[in-house]
């Protein structure tokens, strides 16, 4: 375990550096991803408005404001497109050199990742975070989260982010299949803001939607963890909601492997 | 002056000639491109289908009304999406690895040149699904139906996509200076996402912001009410008195900027 | 042809820190650096000439070509042309000029040769006669034939170098700016490129300039070369004349048996040079112990090399003996070292 931090600490270690020695993106990001929740905000707020009963899919208004700046916390947090890195990776040959260090390649994407998120964790989501908590504790009058709850949440973030990048591993790995990556991350991106209940929440889906969504690992990326914080999950339920995600870490990582042994085997033939 | 503008036609045809048979040489990318951009602006109006389940109406507007917004903001953008997309090159690439240099040694306008060089097909996702969902809207019946109309619709669509040629030429030309300007560029460009609904439901500092700073409440919402019945036909001569004054003033300063260019060379 | 008179350029940027600590105070700094790449740099250059342009790396060289070409305005002074200012007539100078930059293509990408040459011609305004005519020639000097129908990015350097200065050539320009055009290639490839800028030089008297890091490329083509160094002009002469100030030294490398009697040796006194004149630059004498090799650097101009050698032998049996005039990348290296302090600067031609 320790070797393995000591080999794999670096490729985080330089992530965050690079990440905050680029000081344009450093103040733009921040602001930028805050528009679609913004939108969402205003969106939903009207929307409260013009509905006859308080709650709309099982959330009162005031935990929709909850839910939607948790959402933009969580997926920024958790969202790390390795699927990009590893595009320049196959454009510019590097996979093939990684293929002769003695390190594990997706270990060290992972690695970055967790570089990533750790910056992202930074800027801007914590200061977000607790803009949230203030406001609802004194302008919506609601309870702070919990301790418990919070714990809860932090280890759900820790698997979203573990299933996401796993997840991204495997869609990366089509960019040695296909030359334009951009049109296809597009689409996932379109797909994931849905299916993950960034866009909204999965309890707004008709039965039969929210039942197949059950067999995927999407809803896991986003919307457990933010349900987690909102404490919608309660003793076993809680329990279940976690160990789903266990579960996907564990699909993910095997699926993973499998693709990357193809797709070495190709490398090896093809040269790469 | 004739010879010049045939000159500049005849190599724009030249060029996207060329770029049309790259796209055929390689129709998946493209098919990806396009599917890629559909499905995001799908997502969009199932958003919408979702909500309007919850409520019978937002604002006093239905949904085929809403819908007929949404795809009518997506024409427009579409269009400048379809014909300009490399001036986000300028922003993020070309002038901070001094690829911009070589626009300068060419005996042409350096405006013309950073357009001439791609035409965006992914465009034609945006396109596609605004025309489907303007026709499925109009064939409701939300949609007002006459000469002036159809005729101001023309109009609006391209004073709008002007709007979002000179918002992406005045960011992307900040680059002049900052050497990098794509994270403002991408600022301004996502607040066109705030014009897809009714401005109503903002507060006012951001209504402001959309209607008068970066104008994209012009682009979609507010023409597209004329469309739908509501409010006269002035909000479309505002639009394009709001095109000319920002073109002319995101061209002078590209012009400006390209004047002070320090190519970042060795 | 080309007027430089008295141009600097001045480049200011944002202070940078090392480190994490340094990337995060570089956030809220707003301090400058101030760079001058080029320094009050003034030269003439007449038609038809091939001028080498060098200097090591940052010393300034990209940043005058690119100020002559319009793509970057200077600071101070002025640049002529054909007696066009490039960079307030960009368009106009951009017609007389090609340029060829070595690291960077010009051509599309992704487009076959064909067709980047198709569109140069609209963006040229070539008259067809003129271009089928240009084509012709440039298809036999460049060899182009063999990759015309092929994309870009699929040719190999060599064939890339060619066809960029094909393409910068195709509207027969009076000025031809090659920066580095060299680089990277095989030696073949590199003696055909010199080659085709030597046969377009002659046929249509086109001004080059040329910046390298390749000295043959110099003593190939360049009848003159300018030096700068930090920015600053510290040569601008013939070639043979920078080889006859700077490289007057000599080297012999002796092989000898016994070095201890090497060491014992008092050459001063074996060479007979008088008391006033043993300075320095006299000769240097350096012993290799290991490798029992004793060279001795000197002035061809004052000191004869069996003059050296029978000194020498006269102490110890030499078993072997190398002569070697000085290369002009080492002139050249000696010139960065020492600036200007042996020899003059305005020798020759130019000015």
């Amino acid at each position: 375990m320790g070797k393995l931090i000591r080999t794999y600490l670096p490729f985080a270690a330089n992530e965050l550096k690079s990440q905050l020695a680029y000081r344009g993106a450093f103040y733009i990001w921040a602001f930028i991803s805050l528009f679609g929740s913004f939108i969402s905000y205003f969106l939903w707020m009207a929307i409260y408005g013009n509905s006859e009963s308080g709650m709309i899919g099982g959330l009162s208004k005031n935990e929709m404001v909850v839910y939607i700046f948790m959402v933009y916390v969580t997926s920024s947090m958790v969202s790390i497109a390795i699927s990009t890195w590893v595009g320049y990776d196959v454009v510019e040959g590097r996979v093939a050199m990684n293929l002769i260090k003695p390190i594990d390649y997706r270990a060290s994407l992972i690695a970055r990742a967790l570089g990533n998120m750790i910056y992202r964790l930074l800027v801007p989501g914590i200061f977000i975070w607790i803009g949230l908590e203030l406001y609802k504790v004194f302008v919506l009058g609601m309870a702070p989260v919990s301790v418990t709850t919070l714990l809860a949440y932090l280890l759900s973030v820790l698997m979203s982010f573990l299933i996401y990048v796993l997840f991204d591993f495997c869609f990366g790995m089509v960019a040695f299949f296909t030359t334009y990556i951009f049109g296809l991350r597009m689409a996932k991106s379109a797909l994931l803001s849905f299916l993950t209940g960034q866009l909204i929440p999965i309890s707004l889906f008709p039965l039969w939607a929210q039942e197949v969504f059950e067999f995927l690992p999407f809803s896991s990326m986003v919307y457990t963890p933010v349900m987690v914080y909102l404490g919608k999950y309660a003793g076993s339920e809680l329990a279940w909601a976690l160990g789903k995600q266990v579960i996907w870490v564990v699909l993910l990582y095997v699926l993973g492997s499998i693709i990357w042994k193809q797709v070495t085997k190709r490398l090896v033939v093809l040269g790469g | 002056m004739l010879h010049t503008i045939k000159r500049y036609w005849r190599l724009y045809r030249v060029l996207i000639a060329q770029f049309f048979k790259v796209v055929m040489q390689s129709k998946g990318d493209f098919l990806m491109g396009l599917l890629g951009f559909f499905l995001t602006q799908a997502s969009g109006i199932l958003f919408l289908y979702l909500i309007f389940e919850q409520i019978p109406s937002l604002n006093g507007w239905t949904l085929d009304q809403l819908i007929f917004i949404y795809g009518f903001a997506q024409i427009p953008r579409g269009i400048d999406h379809l014909l300009t997309d490399n001036i986000w090159l300028v922003a993020w690439r070309l002038v901070i690895n001094g690829e911009f240099d070589r626009y300068m040694l060419r005996p042409m306008n350096v405006f013309f040149q950073v357009i001439a060089e791609k035409i965006q097909p992914d465009a034609l996702g945006e396109l596609l699904i605004g025309s489907i969902l303007v026709i499925i809207s109009a064939s409701k019946g939300v949609v007002v139906f006459d000469f002036a109309h159809v005729a101001l619709f023309v109009v609006s669509v391209l004073a709008g996509a002007l709007i979002y040629t000179s918002i992406k030429l005045f960011f992307a030309a900040l680059a002049f200076w900052l050497k990098q300007s794509g994270p403002f560029l991408q600022v301004a460009y996502e607040m066109a996402d705030f014009a897809k609904y009714p401005t109503e439901i903002y507060n006012k500092g951001i209504r402001f912001l959309i209607t008068w700073v970066i104008p994209f409440a012009f682009v979609a919402y507010l023409p597209a009410s004329y469309f739908l019945g509501k409010g006269g036909a002035g909000v479309i001569g505002v639009e394009c008195l709001i095109a000319i004054v920002f073109w002319c003033v995101a061209y002078g300063v590209f012009n400006y900027g390209l004047k002070g260019y320090e190519s970042a060379g060795n | 042809m080309i007027e430089v008179k008295n141009v600097s350029k001045e480049f200011v940027s944002p202070k940078k820190y090392p480190g994490l600590k340094g990337a995060i105070k570089g956030l809220f700094s707003n301090e400058k650096v101030a760079k001058v790449a080029v320094d009050d740099i003034s030269f003439s250059i007449a038609k038809g000439e091939i001028v080498g342009y060098i200097g090591s790396n940052g010393a300034g060289k990209s940043t005058t070509i690119k100020m002559m070409t319009g793509i970057l305005t200077p600071t101070r002074g002025e640049c002529l042309v054909d007696g066009i200012n490039p960079s307030k007539s960009r368009k106009k100078n951009a017609q007389n000029i090609g340029v060829v930059f070595g690291q960077r293509t010009q051509l599309w990408w992704d487009l076959p040769l064909s067709e980047s040459y198709t569109i140069l011609k609209e963006i040229y305004d070539i008259p067809d006669d003129l271009y089928a005519s240009q084509m012709e020639f440039l298809n036999n000097v460049l060899e182009l034939r063999d990759f015309f129908d092929k994309p870009v990015r699929t040719l190999s350097l060599g064939q890339r170098m060619r066809a960029d200065l094909g393409a910068a050539l195709l509207h027969n320009p009076k000025v031809l700016y090659l920066d580095e055009p060299t680089i990277g290639l095989d030696l073949v490839v590199k003696d055909n490129i010199r080659k085709a800028i030597k046969e377009i030089n002659e046929k249509y008297q086109t001004t080059v300039i040329l910046t390298t890091h390749d000295i043959g490329d110099i003593e190939e083509l360049c009848s003159r070369i300018i030096i700068i160094d930090e920015g600053k002009k510290i040569y601008d002469g013939t070639l043979d004349h920078l080889k006859d100030t700077y490289g007057s030294k000599r080297k012999v490398v002796m092989e000898v048996k016994n070095t201890e009697a090497v060491k014992a040796l008092d050459l001063v006194g074996a060479l007979h040079i008088s008391e006033e004149n043993s300075n320095e630059a006299c000769f240097t004498a350096e012993l290799d112990e290991a490798k029992n090799l004793f060279t001795i650097t000197f002035d061809k101009h004052r000191l004869q090399a069996p003059q050296i050698l029978s000194a020498v032998m006269e102490v110890t049996e030499v078993t072997d003996i190398k002569l070697q005039e000085t290369e002009l990348a080492e002139i050249v290296k000696e010139i960065y070292h020492h600036g200007t302090t042996t020899g003059t600067a305005e020798a020759g031609g130019g000015n």
